[in-house]
């Protein structure tokens, strides 16, 4: 490994199979009890996919997305990451991966409290050895992208809830991953921050072909996404697709939604039935 | 290495940043790590100060100094003590070929009233005209005991003495008449000013004391034992040489009269084991303190990995590899620990500068203890935050991102 690479990720263009999970198990053993939670899930996403994951709670959607960002190992199952296979990688490599390929949205946005804004963006070059100028630089570019560019001195806890997750959206995109995952990015926002953080992911999608996965318990979140699966008894069904799933048709880019055409989806279902989808 | 550089850089702000909101925690570790440093170099400092200053007073004593003294140890029944007298001692260096110059005292104690003010309350020396010349004491006016004053009651005082005489209105006290014990002794000289020195293994006190004949110390004092003599010896004889031939020639006076000889190559070496002493002492206190302190930053650092989960867990999302945290958690420890040792080292150098103030040497300030002391201090940080950090790698990023 070079001992300096590029800030650029290599989200080729055009690469159907960027995610590809065959027979996905995982199985967690508490004392003599064993739970498989993941039953042999088969997964693929392209390029600029931009993917809702649903499914009630402890359905193992975390576990799935775990799986997918590197975090964990399944129990058996393949998985190829662009074209690379991970299940054997040691884990220094995992953690190069990571870095390389994948941006992590979370619902708590895991910002560093003693990090400014533009400091917790560079958190990932940090990781890349990239040189201060040039980290701060490319900080500045994004935070500007995501609409933040007068809040860079700001500790996270001078932000409100939306500005917070901007800024961990900002941090995910820093590295230029190909691979976008949120878990609940908008749970802990109100219903029009949510819409304004979905507008910008939207967007993210759309403007630089970022694959993107969401799981969420929101419906006009996921109808805000080209692709939503449902995960339901440790298995995983594409209940609905604007456009056919990447594996169906290669080479395809998917269908181009506006952001703001997004953010009426989400707003159009802002109603009283916000929340209260069925678990 | 570039990608290491970046990763140290980055995390040192980031140490200093989040050692600063821990402030309890910082500052109890400081403290733990500053008093352990401050012993290292108060220990070393004191070792070079002290020898520097046995080399200085030796060179000033003059390395063929030998001081006799009655031995501890004699007097059996049936075989009465020997007394060292006056007799026995007068033609030493005359007699005795290895010892160049004699100079024997006899110590008493004295009231000094002048004009019948109180001026002192030490010792009178009975002493002979070699003794200041040996002993390095000057005269500041007048002149010193002569051999010529013979059973005369002249005396030469020290220099606190005079000054409270000054103070009672005696000009520069030469030729005034001072009371000792009962007798009217005339004053012939005054001494300057003589800094004890502690090579020697008796007390001068020079300052305090008034001097007078040796033969008319005989006569005022109840008992006139001599209780050294300090002489110079033929170095190239040796000092077994000299002390034998001493020995034999007291043994010819009284067969009964034991003397223990110290040259000054004894005494440098007497000198060098009480500092090794002391050394220990210090070095037992510092290293416990730092042992302390260590587990101090240990403890920290623990309590720091277990605050900073979420961070860890965050950091292994984004790209961190295990070895990134476990440098991230050594550079923290080991800037902690550098903050106390230079704070440990300014103790340090402060609480020698005080000793060597109150024993009255040269204070000055050893490199060697300031390098050894801020590499000592960051060599604890990284042992110490080695398991914490270790600790830190090892987490699991899933369970360390959902927190507590
Ligand atoms: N580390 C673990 N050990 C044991 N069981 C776990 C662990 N992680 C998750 N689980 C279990 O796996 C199931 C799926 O969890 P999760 O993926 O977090 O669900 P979701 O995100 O869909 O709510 C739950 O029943 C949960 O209790
Ligand atoms: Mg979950």
């Amino acid at each position: 490994m070079p001992a300096r690479e590029s800030l650029s990720g290599p989200g080729a263009p055009g690469n159907a199979r960027m995610l590809h999970l065959t027979g996905i198990r995982k199985s967690y053993r508490i004392g003599p009890v064993e739970t498989e939670v993941l039953r042999g899930v088969d997964f693929q996403a392209g390029a600029g996919d931009f993917v809702s994951i649903m499914g009630p709670s402890g359905s193992g959607k975390t576990t799935l997305m775990n799986i997918i960002g590197l975090l964990d190992r399944p129990t058996s199952g393949t998985y190829f990451l662009n074209g690379q296979d991970v299940s054997r990688m040691r884990d220094d490599r995992l953690s190069h991966m990571r870095n390389r390929h994948i941006g992590f949205v979370f619902q708590s946005f895991q910002l560093l409290p003693q990090l400014t804004a533009l400091e917790n963006i560079c958190l990932p070059l940090v990781y890349r050895g990239a040189r201060r100028p040039e980290m701060k630089r490319r900080a500045q570019a994004i935070l500007e992208r995501v609409g933040m560019n007068h809040r860079a001195g700001h500790r996270p806890d001078q932000l409100s809830g939306g500005q917070k997750q901007r800024i961990a959206i900002a941090r995910a995109l820093a590295g230029d991953p190909a691979v976008l995952l949120a878990d609940e990015p908008t749970g802990a926002l109100d219903t029009d921050t949510a819409a304004d953080i979905m507008e910008l992911l939207v967007e993210t999608n759309r403007s630089h072909g970022v694959t993107i996965l969401i799981i969420t318990h929101d419906p006009a979140v996921a109808r805000g996404c080209i692709r939503q699966v449902r995960i339901r008894d440790g298995r995983i069904s594409e209940s609905h697709s604007r456009n056919p799933p990447c594996g169906a048709v290669e080479g395809e880019g998917p269908v181009v939604e506006t952001g703001a055409q997004a953010r009426a989806a989400v707003q159009g279902a802002g109603g009283p039935n916000r929340g209260k989808w069925p678990e | 290495m570039a990608r290491i550089a970046s990763i140290v850089r980055a995390n040192a702000r980031e140490a200093v940043e989040s050692l600063r909101k821990a402030r309890l925690r910082t500052l109890l570790g400081l403290v733990g790590v500053m008093i352990g440093i401050s012993s290292v170099i108060a220990m070393i400092s004191l070792g070079e100060i002290a020898k520097a200053q046995a080399r200085k007073e030796f060179e000033a004593l003059g390395t063929d100094i030998m001081v006799l003294r009655k031995s501890h140890d004699q007097g059996s029944p049936g075989h009465p003590a020997g007394v060292l007298e006056w007799s026995h001692v007068e033609r030493l260096s005359a007699e005795v070929d290895s010892i160049r110059l004699a100079a024997p005292r006899i110590l008493g104690h004295g009231s000094f009233r002048y004009q019948g003010r109180k001026v002192g309350n030490e010792s009178i020396q009975g002493v002979t005209e070699t003794f200041a010349r040996i002993n390095q004491l000057s005269a500041a006016s007048g002149r010193f005991i002569s051999d010529l004053d013979v059973g005369r009651f002249f005396c030469v005082v020290g220099s606190g003495i005079a000054a409270r005489m000054r103070e009672a209105g005696a000009g520069t006290a030469v030729g005034e008449l001072l009371e000792v014990n009962e007798h009217v002794f005339t004053v012939v000289g005054v001494l300057d000013f003589h800094q004890e020195s502690y090579a020697l293994p008796f007390q001068l006190m020079a300052n305090e004391s008034v001097f007078v004949p040796m033969s008319t110390a005989e006569r005022v004092l109840a008992s006139p034992e001599i209780d050294v003599v300090v002489t110079r010896f033929d170095t190239d004889a040796g000092h077994d040489a000299a002390t034998d031939e001493v020995q034999a020639y007291l043994h010819g006076k009284d067969p009964g009269l034991d003397v223990d000889a110290v040259s000054a190559r004894q005494l440098i070496a007497q000198m060098e084991s009480q500092m090794r002493i002391f050394t220990l002492l210090l070095a037992a206190v510092g290293s416990i303190s730092l042992v302390v302190g260590g587990i101090g930053i240990m403890n920290i650092m623990l309590v720091s990995v277990v605050e900073r989960r979420r961070e860890i867990g965050l950091r292994r999302a984004i790209g961190a590899r295990r070895r990134d945290i476990q440098g991230q958690f050594l550079v923290e420890s080991a800037i902690l620990t550098t903050a106390g040792g230079l704070l440990g080292v300014l103790l340090g150098l402060l609480a020698t500068y005080a000793i060597c103030r109150f024993i009255g040497w040269e204070f000055s300030i050893s490199m060697f203890s300031v390098m050894s002391g801020i590499a000592t201090a960051t060599f604890m940080g990284l042992l110490f935050g080695f398991q914490p950090a270790r600790q830190a790698a090892k987490l699991n990023p899933i369970e360390a991102l959902a927190g507590d």
